[in-house]
């Protein structure tokens, strides 16, 4: 027997530990707030913050540059609804193909999952945890710069009645906003979940997230824009995640322009439908991911 | 935890015996799994077997069922039919119990490379369900236990195999289990560092009275620190015993000559040594020195070119293929 070898072992006792265990739904919460200051680098090296906090700051610029003119006498330079409709899909996209493989990719290239599923977790805990995480952080991503150009806009209101005009205004723009990050944490997961290479995964969900948006633009444009009312202009929107996300605004009564034709005729439900399809799907794909993961 | 620890002493000598025993640490009964497919594998057949608490050897060869097993223990995945109990907790019912009161080390790499032992063994320990601070001081411990200490803070990319195994165990240990289940420990390992795994392996089964299965291929290493063997071939149970039983069958000289392989059988037989043709090897059951000296003696006599003459490790396998045969064992 190696004496070097043993020798390196300290002789201090074993303690077992009779004190309280956290159940289930604890460390569930454990593993979410890890998960969520890991989506914003937070407890990891410098390298992993540059891109979602230069991706925060990119989409906080317009509620500041609001701010800076309303206080000159202008109006609101966007809507709460809309925000900056290209900006807000380049930023969300770049956050996601950036981020969404550092919470799932990582765990499945070292192949750390058997440690998780070795613990007092049920098998559809760990991708639970994943997603409310990445949820959570885009609605940082979204919310906090919405929140910039109200609190920028009130700054300069002249009287109550314009503060709650505001504030009537900004309520619905949340309300989207949460359905941005419910929708498109769910789908960058369980893309960036196929493979464990990280690479791979942003490519994927960056490819994935730019590709059906240019491809709903190129028709859209090719149906005469925006402002075109053809069936065809009307019902592309729904090959992508971003403009489907545009046309459940617009059928529940968004009227800025967003990324969809302002008038969808009666498709708006369609948008709807669409909308829940993809959600349940992507989440119906992370659940079998993990199911047969924690197998194998 | 109502559940204690099991002292340590009273496992030693207690063989893994009939189902039923109420101190078995795990229990399996007619447990059977089939994956299903074009062609069905079985990989578990009607297991019925007791472990006892102490350090317990799973062997088998690669492919017996033995990670099927463990993935079943871990309440994983259901078994087809039967029933497992882990510390008289129900498999299919309560895996999370279970899972509350196990350890688990995997087999293969499964270790971030980008994060330090303490942050990975840490935040293991919070999804063991053990709060903040005590996760914190819990990993501190099991990494020293195995014994990490400054390079603990290394990130673990940095690390040599041996130290990626020792953070695979104390990540089993930051929870305080019960029952560990070891998968191939000494996986990837050189020999110096086999030993040290094995003999730190020894140290928690016998001084932290934690109950311990190790699965393993090489019966001649994990018998050094097992109380109890159980062997599985091809998902059924070969045999459950403890430690002396089994080895006293496992110790053979392996001959080879380049010829005379039968003349060589006929001599050792003559001077009372039942000696079994293996392919070109000739086995012989080990008694003691004297049996060196007798088969070279029958090999100068025969005046044969003895090309090896060795104390075979036992692959289990081989092991029950002899006794079913009978002849190596008098």
């Amino acid at each position: 027997m190696p004496e070097q070898a043993a020798g390196v072992i300290h002789d201090l006792g074993y303690r077992s530990y009779d004190g309280p265990r956290l159940g289930r739904a604890q460390i569930v919460r454990a593993l979410t707030l890890h998960s969520f200051r890991s989506a914003w680098g937070i407890g990891r090296g410098v390298k992993a913050k540059i891109v979602p906090i230069l991706a925060f700051i990119v989409m906080c610029l317009p509620g500041f540059v609001n701010a800076f003119a309303v206080n000159r006498g202008n109006a609101r330079l966007f809507g709460y609804d809309v925000y900056t409709p290209q900006l807000r899909v380049l930023v969300v996209t770049i956050f996601l193909a950036a981020q969404a493989p550092e919470l799932v990719s990582r765990d499945l290239r070292s192949r750390v999952l058997p440690l998780y599923f070795s613990r007092p977790l049920r098998r559809g805990d760990y991708p639970l945890a994943k997603y409310i995480a990445l949820t959570a952080a885009l609605l940082i991503l979204i919310e906090i710069p919405l929140l910039i150009l109200y609190v920028g806009t009130i700054a300069s209101a002249k009287n109550s009645h314009g503060v709650w005009e505001e504030t009537r205004a900004l309520i619905p723009g949340l309300g989207l906003g949460v359905l941005w990050a419910v929708l498109m944490a769910a789908i960058a997961l369980v893309l960036a979940s196929f493979t464990g290479r990280r690479a791979y995964a942003t490519g994927i969900v960056a490819i994935t997230c730019f590709l059906l948006w240019t491809l709903s633009e190129l028709l859209i444009n090719a149906e005469g824009g925006l402002t075109a009312t053809t069936t065809a202009a009307r019902i592309v929107g729904v090959f992508s995640p971003f403009t489907v996300i545009d046309g459940v605004r617009i059928w529940l009564g968004g009227t800025n322009q967003g990324l969809d034709p302002t008038n969808l005729g009666h498709f708006g439900p369609l948008y709807g439908v669409v909308a829940v399809v993809m959600l349940a799907a992507s989440l119906g794909g992370l659940a079998a991911r993990y199911r047969k993961a924690s197998q194998a | 935890m109502p559940d204690t620890h099991p002292p340590a002493s009273s496992a030693a000598g207690n063989p893994a015996t009939a189902a039923g025993d109420p101190a078995g640490v795990i229990e399996t009964r007619a447990l059977t799994k089939v994956y299903p497919g074009k062609t069905p594998v079985t990989a578990l057949d009607s297991l019925t077997v007791s472990v006892a608490p102490g350090v317990t050897g799973l062997v088998g060869a690669n492919g017996a069922g033995k990670s099927t097993l463990i993935k079943i223990l871990l309440g994983l995945i259901p078994p087809t039919k039967g029933q497992a109990q882990v510390l008289g907790h129900d498999t299919t019912a309560e895996g999370e119990r279970i899972r509350t009161l196990l350890g688990y080390m995997p087999e293969h790499d499964c270790l971030p490379p980008d994060v330090t032992a303490t942050e990975l063994v840490t935040h293991l320990g919070r999804m063991s369900g053990l709060p903040p601070t005590v996760a914190k001081e819990r990993a501190a411990e099991s990494l020293r236990h195995v014994g990490l200490h400054e390079e603990r803070y290394r990130l673990i990319g940095t690390y040599s195999t041996g130290m990626k195994q020792r953070v695979k165990l104390a990540q089993a240990l930051v929870g305080d289990p019960r029952l560990l289940l070891l998968d191939e420990p000494t996986n990837g390992l050189d020999p110096a560092g086999r030993n040290a795994m094995l003999e730190l392996i020894a140290r928690i089964g016998s001084e932290f009275g934690i109950s311990i299965v190790v699965a393993s291929h090489l019966l001649g290493e994990i018998e050094r620190i097992c109380d109890h063997l159980v062997a599985i071939e091809a998902g059924r149970l070969l045999r459950a015993d403890s430690i002396t039983s089994f080895t006293q069958a496992s110790e053979v000289l392996a001959v080879e000559v380049e010829e005379g392989l039968a003349q060589l059988a006929e001599e050792l037989a003559r001077h009372g040594l039942a000696a079994t043709l293996r392919q070109r090897t000739l086995l012989v059951p080990l008694d003691g020195d004297e049996t060196y000296d007798t088969v070279r003696d029958c090999v100068a006599t025969l005046k044969l070119p003895l090309s090896r003459l060795e104390q075979r490790r036992h692959q289990v396998e081989e092991l029950f293929r002899d006794e079913n045969e009978g002849a190596v064992n008098a």
